[in-house]
């Protein structure tokens, strides 16, 4: 349906009484160009393959490139996993079904939604367009919160790979799955008492009426180019961060016990690592205590920089910087909670 | 971003996905191996949606435009569609109006959001920079431990002759928390790269370790002395015994198992770089 907007404006054109399209004027009808133009990109790639790659040879540059192209590569099948169950809920789940599925109070659909994200096993860029499709679908965004931020940390593949990460310290999964349940429930709470509707946009959507798999392929195609575009903002942030902060810098403040739980948070924001394998990243930090890992375990798959830039792409900015430091409070204090009565 | 070149680029991305995972072993670079699957699927996903959309736009061009036009003409009221899904789609539009900074995220579907053009990144990435794994560089600066072993007694005695082959973690885990010393005068073989000490008359034998992808890759090394060192990265292949450690305690700082190296080959980089 919309792929005729290319012809629909180069008839319009012509009409000096149409009201243009908000594109009008960004550029000339690129259309029929543009296969040749990509049939030349691809010719380049292939030219410079063979040429470049040999002189594309700077330690550092391939280092940052192997980082950068491998977080982008592990996040993509995550989250076109996510985007797809997220088109499937728009597009095969009727809007009644979350209706009768969800206790109809929010403060009670809340926990719930944060008890359901226990049943999705990815990482966190499953979780952001899953959480912007049951917003569309009418889920109350609270509760779609408590759920994106609930699941990344709580699913099955997540604690096992905690309890394998730290062998003999049970504790460590059983604090992890309660502080960020918590962590979820209560930013889920705050926001339902005094978050606005104005911060938050519900992500739009193509809403054709064709068939149902022409508007599933929509949905993918839409989430995916925007989700993705920022996943590689954050996955180039992280890169950077990854290659220019050496780790020592960090260790450095490990004996100071405040400082180190606000390190480890830190550093958690910045590595971006995927929920799945950020056990074991804390656990070779051997020099924090038990309570700073906790916060890094904690913190890493609520906000890092890759979710933060995939979250201010699909909600908006305005929420965004509300979101994310309200988060990282929550989480950092829960953590030194737990930490301190488990550990 | 129009649609063709909306899905030229899912339909790239696929295709750089699939040539790393299906069509060679490249993906081992940045990913585990079981990933594969997860990779190959997600890349037949991209290059599916990507033809799928392409199929689409093409047929739509060839047929007449005119009813599109009008249904985007007043998408912003939505009136024409009643229903169930009405109401969600008043709510989007409403929240529409307070973000019109966000790059081409109109009303209009049919071109992608801006920041949609950094997924050429990655493509490009892949196939200009052809990233390789982890070397040298990486390993030399983090310093940091790797974790330990899971259960510290579970070490099966060494039998056979001849050096064993072993991968270099297990070599670690045994040189500091075997308790029956199992290494004790056995041959052994490690293969890895190689990254120069800043201690005279030593050089490091190194695997990365990777637990998800190479983003928390952390080096293995285990000190060989006594040969002369390789080139910087290359891959080799060492014999030698293990030189027990003389301290009782983990001293503090990082310490690394030494090896008393006999012999030395150079060798290929294995396809699966990574421990």
């Amino acid at each position: 349906m919309f792929e005729l907007r290319t012809d629909s404006r180069s008839a319009w054109d012509d009409q000096d009484e149409a009201v243009p399209p908000d594109s009008w004027g960004r550029r000339a009808s690129p259309g029929r160009a543009l296969p040749w133009g990509f049939a030349l990109v691809v010719v380049l790639l292939v030219v410079g393959r063979f040429t470049l790659a040999s002189r594309l040879t700077a330690p550092a540059l391939q280092t940052w490139a192997t980082v950068f192209v491998a977080i982008c590569v592990q996040a993509l099948p995550f989250l076109v996993f996510g985007v797809a169950l997220s088109a499937a809920i728009t597009a095969f789940v009727p809007a009644s079904f979350w209706s009768r599925a969800l206790p109809r109070n929010p403060a009670v659909a809340v926990p719930v939604a944060g008890v359901a994200g226990a049943v999705l096993p990815g990482c966190e860029c499953a979780s952001v367009p899953v959480a912007s499709g049951l917003m569309a679908r009418g889920v109350t965004p609270a509760a779609a919160l408590a759920f994106l931020l609930a699941s990344p940390a709580i699913n099955p593949v997540v604690l096992v790979a905690t309890a394998v990460a730290f062998p003999g310290q049970p504790m460590m999964a059983v604090a992890r799955f309660g502080a960020s349940l918590l962590v979820a429930v209560l930013v889920g709470w705050l926001w339902l008492r005094f978050g606005r509707s104005e911060w938050l946009r519900v992500p739009a959507r193509p809403h054709g009426d064709g068939r149902k798999w022409t508007r599933f392929g929509e949905a993918m195609r839409h989430d995916l180019l925007h989700a993705g575009g920022f996943l590689i903002v954050g996955g180039l942030a992280a890169a950077t961060l990854n290659v220019a902060v050496p780790r020592e810098w960090l260790t450095a403040v490990a004996d100071v016990p405040w400082l180190s739980v606000l390190v480890m948070a830190l550093l958690a924001v910045l590595l971006s690592i995927c929920s799945e394998a950020d056990a074991f990243v804390a656990a070779s930090m051997t020099a924090f205590s038990p309570t700073a890992k906790l916060a890094f375990l904690v913190v890493g798959p609520m906000v890092d920089l890759k979710l933060i830039a995939l979250q201010a792409g699909t909600f908006g900015r305005a929420f965004a910087v509300r979101f994310v430091p309200l988060t990282f409070a929550l989480a950092v204090l829960v953590s030194i909670v737990f930490g301190w009565s488990l550990l | 971003m129009n649609r063709v070149t909306q899905n030229l680029l899912l339909t790239m991305l696929g295709c750089a996905v699939l040539r790393i995972s299906a069509f060679s072993s490249t993906y081992l670079n940045y990913v585990k191996p079981g990933f594969r699957p997860f990779l190959i699927a997600a890349g037949a996903v991209l290059v599916v949606l990507g033809l799928a959309g392409l199929l689409q736009a093409f047929r739509s061009r060839g047929s007449s435009g005119q009813e599109e036009p009008r249904d985007h003409g007043d998408h912003g009221g939505h009136r024409d569609h009643g229903g169930p899904g009405d109401h969600e789609g008043h709510e989007e539009h409403e929240g529409h109006g307070d973000h019109g900074d966000h790059g081409g995220h109109g009303h209009d579907h049919s071109r992608g959001p801006r920041v949609a053009w950094l997924m050429f990144l990655p493509v490009f990435a892949i196939f200009l920079v052809a990233p390789p794994a982890l070397g040298s560089f990486a390993a030399a600066r983090s310093d940091t431990p790797p974790p330990r072993g899971q259960a510290l007694s579970s070490f099966t005695p060494l039998t056979g002759k001849g050096p064993v082959d072993m991968p270099i973690g297990e070599f670690i885990g045994r040189a500091w928390d075997d308790g029956e010393r199992s290494l004790t005068g056995r041959e052994v073989r490690l293969t890895g790269f190689v990254v120069p000490s800043k201690r005279k008359g030593q050089w490091y034998v190194t695997r990365m370790q990777i637990a998800c992808c190479a983003a928390d890759a952390f080096p293995l090394k285990v000190a060989v002395k006594g040969l002369q060192a390789p080139p910087e990265n290359a891959w080799v292949e060492v014999v030698g015994t293990w030189i027990p450690q003389t301290f009782g305690e983990m001293p503090n700082g990082v310490v690394y198992p030494e090896l008393a190296g006999t012999d030395l080959a150079r060798v290929d980089a294995p396809a699966e770089p990574y421990e």
